[in-house]
């Protein structure tokens, strides 16, 4: 028998700042190709394009700090903190999941809670991102946009070429994950399980 | 009556045919004649103010050694050549030529400069009643040469004399790096030949080296740089004899990279500035293959101001050697785009390489559900 529970998960803050991020990455990636490939494509004029990704780069920088407030006041960063005793052992039950146990119709090892929101993949690549990729990011994209301002920080860590690479890779590490966080998003119980969750805040977890 | 006019007319002849054939030798007058009297720093002149018509002490000095060492007497331009109307200096006298002497006519040497000024905003002011003459930009005396000149310096002794840039350019984003790195009259000027002067900087000192220390570090001479480092005699330094040349210096204890300037040449054409005329298309820089970048040249200046130039590949511009010089799609780095690619790729092939497995055993799970 299948029983249907809903969960609460996801609190106002956090969708509040799901959604304003993702809005700003999708406007972050249009701008940046644009900037990046200018020579080649006319979405819009390089100073507008530069324009637009500067305000909604400070608006994704103001986002992050909703986010970072949000957990860090209310203690629930440690959803992010992976257990160092079982996260090896949690993380390769999770791939054989989504690399095999998924495709047969093995249930999913890992179940959700509010205090457990992240399996162990999700965990540790949301770390990196949250932690590392994304203060990344945004202090890069600080430095090319006063790259006078900033000199000295900027020839510090060897150029203006060098902020750039980190800048562009990360861009391409973000554009790529946008595709593979949308496609794992609909291995819900219905495609369109988490997408729903992520506006009224409730999972439906069954048994 | 008529005799004493014919008469006059032989004499005038005469003299006018012995003038011709006799000239009186005129004797050139030597810049240390001038010196004798101009170097004292207290020679003054009673002037009037001709804005506000009062009373002003002007300074009659020349520094002698900033004289020598401007681009006029490196060309063996002499103090009467400009000032033509000296013809010889008469030493019974207080002063030796005239008191009042006419002002100096650059455009007699630089006409062609004279012409393109002629069509410009700064010409056209004179309409507001401002006069902008050539020295007030260029200098009376010191006129450096100004091909080994760097764009602080460029900028600094001439537009922003009279222009604050941060008050026009709001549209312009990063401001201050194109302020920085870029003369303004590549754009305001956009007519006028241009190239990228790359200079060694020392990233110990941070400071940039002079020609001589480079080229005394490699142990070679400005007569055989270009043959020692061009191995493959195209004219050219590649990026591969880039490399060698870094690495010639490094065995040296010189850790030096490369920075970037984007500058006009000293060319009539720059001095054809007009409203609105300056160039605002973003695009034609910040292209792959943009003109701009066409002539890219190592410059090892020297103390006395004078520069070697080498010609180096553009393709310099997309490496790390010149890693403080970035130009949004102009220098990048094109590797980036390839691991990007990679990057990009493996994620959308995870994505839809899963999506299609989940396709093909959506059977398989079907059958565990009904089980």
């Amino acid at each position: 028998m299948n029983h249907q529970k809903l969960i609460y998960i996801h609190p106002v803050p956090v969708r509040i700042w799901h959604w304003i991020n993702a809005a700003s990455f999708i406007v972050l990636i249009i701008t940046g190709i644009q900037i990046r490939y200018a020579e080649t494509l006319e979405f819009m004029t390089l100073s507008s394009a530069i324009s637009i990704h500067n305000y909604v780069g400070f608006a994704a920088i103001a986002n992050y700090f909703i986010w970072f407030a949000y957990y860090l006041g209310t203690g629930k960063i440690k959803i992010y903190i992976p257990d160092l005793r079982n996260v090896v052992a949690m993380a390769i039950k999770q791939a054989q999941y989504y690399g095999y146990g998924f495709f047969v119709g093995k249930p999913n090892p890992h179940v959700m809670t509010p205090e457990n929101k992240f399996n162990a993949l999700q965990q540790q690549a949301y770390l990196v991102i949250m932690m590392v990729l994304l203060p990344a990011q945004m202090i890069s994209g600080l430095f090319l946009w006063k790259v006078k301002g900033y000199e000295e920080y900027v020839m510090l860590l060897g150029g203006i070429k060098i902020i750039d690479t980190i800048h562009v890779l990360i861009f391409f590490f973000f554009t790529s994950f946008i595709f593979i966080h949308c496609y794992l998003a609909t291995l819900g119980h219905t495609p369109l399980a988490h997408f729903k969750a992520m506006f009224t805040g409730y999972e439906e977890h069954h048994d | 009556m008529k005799k004493v006019t014919r008469c006059m007319l032989h004499l005038g002849c005469s003299l006018m045919l012995a003038s011709w054939l006799y000239p009186t030798p005129l004797r050139a007058t030597e810049n240390s004649e001038c010196f004798e009297c101009h170097s004292d720093e207290t020679l003054t002149k009673e002037s009037t103010d001709n804005i506000l018509q009062t009373a002003i002490t002007e300074s009659m000095y020349v520094d002698e050694e900033k004289f020598e060492h401007s681009i006029h007497n490196i060309n063996g331009i002499t103090c009467v050549d400009c000032h033509t109307d000296i013809e010889e200096l008469n030493w019974d006298e207080d002063i030796p030529h005239k008191a009042e002497l006419q002002p100096v006519s650059c455009t007699e040497c630089h006409e062609e400069s004279g012409t393109e000024f002629q069509n410009s905003v700064h010409m056209k002011i004179r309409k507001k009643g401002v006069t902008m003459s050539c020295y007030a930009c260029h200098d009376y005396h010191y006129v450096k040469p100004m091909e080994g000149v760097q764009v602080a310096e460029r900028a600094n002794t001439k537009c922003l004399k009279c222009h604050n840039p941060n008050l026009s350019h709001d549209w312009l984003p990063a401001g201050d790096s194109h302020f920085a790195f870029v003369e303004c009259v590549v754009c305001h000027a956009p007519d006028v030949p241009k190239y990228i002067n790359l200079r060694f900087y020392d990233l110990v000192t941070n400071k940039f080296y002079d020609g001589d220390q480079i080229l005394k570090a490699l142990g070679l001479t400005s007569e055989n740089f270009m043959a020692t480092i061009d191995k493959n005699g195209n004219k050219i330094i590649d990026s591969d004899e880039l490399e060698d040349l870094l690495f010639m210096l490094k065995q040296q204890n010189i850790h030096t990279l490369l920075r970037a300037e984007l500058v006009a040449d000293i060319h009539p054409i720059a001095h054809q500035i007009n409203r609105g005329a300056a160039q605002n298309d973003c695009e034609k820089c910040h292209s792959g293959d943009s003109p701009y970048f066409n002539e890219v040249s190592i410059l090892l200046p020297h103390n006395d101001g004078t520069v070697e130039r080498y010609t180096i590949d553009r393709s310099v511009l997309e490496s790390y050697h010149v890693s403080h010089f970035y130009l949004l799609g102009g220098t990048k780095i094109k590797m980036l785009d390839k691991i990007g690619i990679l990057i990009l790729g493996g994620g959308i092939l995870g994505a839809f390489g899963h999506l299609f497995l989940r396709i093909v055993t959506v059977r398989l799970r079907n059958r565990r559900k009904e089980q």
